[in-house]
């Protein structure tokens, strides 16, 4: 008895020193990695645009791709990162993504995905943020919340017609809990219209990295799964919108269910 | 169509589209604060009802007054009425 309580405390001693430590690397060198990112960014990307010849907006998606992937690679001492699936997304296709929302720190789980030409379309609070509101305008992310569906639908199918992809959360806010909440029916609307094909994503995991209403960070495994691609246009008709976001959540479901372990 | 089945309508789609449960949806009941729905719901609200009805509302000044399922319900009675 008493041999199991020491080794129990030890153990739980060993964890909150992880937990030090980690806080403490993760933050430091995020900071470091987002100053560097800033200060090096107008020498970068005036250099793209010259060598590439690409758009700034494509540009900009491409260096906070890669500014997401630095985030993974800082925090991969703490944080066992997993894709699966991701061999069914071909680059330079006009996708649209819809992935579950579980932590802040989801979009930067996005630079898991294979492809970096993609805007997200969020709601109006993040282009609040006064140190990423430029960049996120300079990408030319989508403001769902403070624009026309009009406007939506027509900036989307722009992302379309270059190659690029659009990223919806259909929940539009965290689970609390991890269970899927209402899906919004835009991103959907969005798929058909556009006629591109739709691949749902699901990313478990995150909630655990910064627990709602916690400061410190805490070791975890973030695992992001690209399903089968769903062919929109087909939902073309009358109410298919609904049918297509029922079909979607329902894949996500048992997607989440068997990633977790859980019985169906 | 009947008063009942207009409301019958409206209830259904209503909650097909936003995935709510048809026991919550009383005439009193606060679109915002009751059924959890929000500003991004709102265009899609006109949607659901311009297809239902086959009318077009989304110019119309009466829908931002809107708060409660019974303020619908009102809504799309009268403008059923006003109707050739």
């Amino acid at each position: 008895m008493k041999e199991h309580s020491t080794h129990s405390g030890a153990k739980t001693a060993s964890s909150v020193l992880t937990i030090l430590l980690m806080n403490l690397w993760c933050y430091a060198l995020l900071a470091l990695w987002t100053l560097l990112g800033v200060c090096l960014f107008p020498f970068a990307f005036g250099l793209c645009l010259l060598v590439f010849r690409w758009s700034g907006d494509r540009i900009a998606r491409l260096f906070i791709w890669i500014y997401g992937r630095g985030w993974l690679v800082l925090m991969s001492p703490f944080v066992r990162f997993r894709r699966q699936q991701m061999s069914v997304i071909k680059p330079d296709q006009p996708y649209l993504f819809v992935v579950n929302h579980l932590s802040f720190f989801d979009t930067y789980c996005m630079s898991l995905l294979p492809v970096h030409d993609i805007t997200f379309a969020v709601r109006s609070w993040p282009f609040k943020m006064f140190w990423y509101s430029g960049f996120m305008r300079l990408a030319r992310y989508l403001d769902v919340e403070g624009s026309s569906w009009e406007e939506t639908l027509s900036n989307s199918k722009s992302a379309f017609a270059a190659g690029g992809a659009v990223l919806f959360f259909p929940e539009g806010h965290r689970s609390r809990d991890g269970e899927l909440q209402r899906f919004y029916s835009g991103g959907f609307k969005v798929a058909i219209s556009a006629g591109v094909q739709l691949i749902p994503l699901c990313i478990d995991g995150s909630d655990q990295l910064l627990p709602p209403d916690r400061k410190l960070l805490h070791p975890c495994r973030i695992t992001l799964r690209a399903l089968e691609p769903i062919d929109a246009s087909l939902y073309a008709d009358e109410g298919g919108h609904t049918r297509l976001r029922k079909l979607v959540k329902d894949r996500m479901t048992c997607a989440l269910t068997e990633m977790r372990g859980e019985k169906l | 169509m009947t008063e009942q089945e207009v409301i019958e309508l409206i209830d259904s789609s209503i909650a097909e589209e936003f995935e709510l449960d048809r026991s919550e949806m009383g005439a009193d009941a606060n679109l915002y604060t009751d059924l959890g729905l929000d500003s991004l719901d709102t265009v899609d609200m006109v949607i659901v009802l311009e297809g239902a009805f086959n009318f077009k509302i989304r110019e119309e000044e009466a829908i931002r007054a809107i708060r409660t399922l019974g303020d619908i319900h009102r809504f799309v009675l009268s403008k059923i009425d006003q109707q050739p």
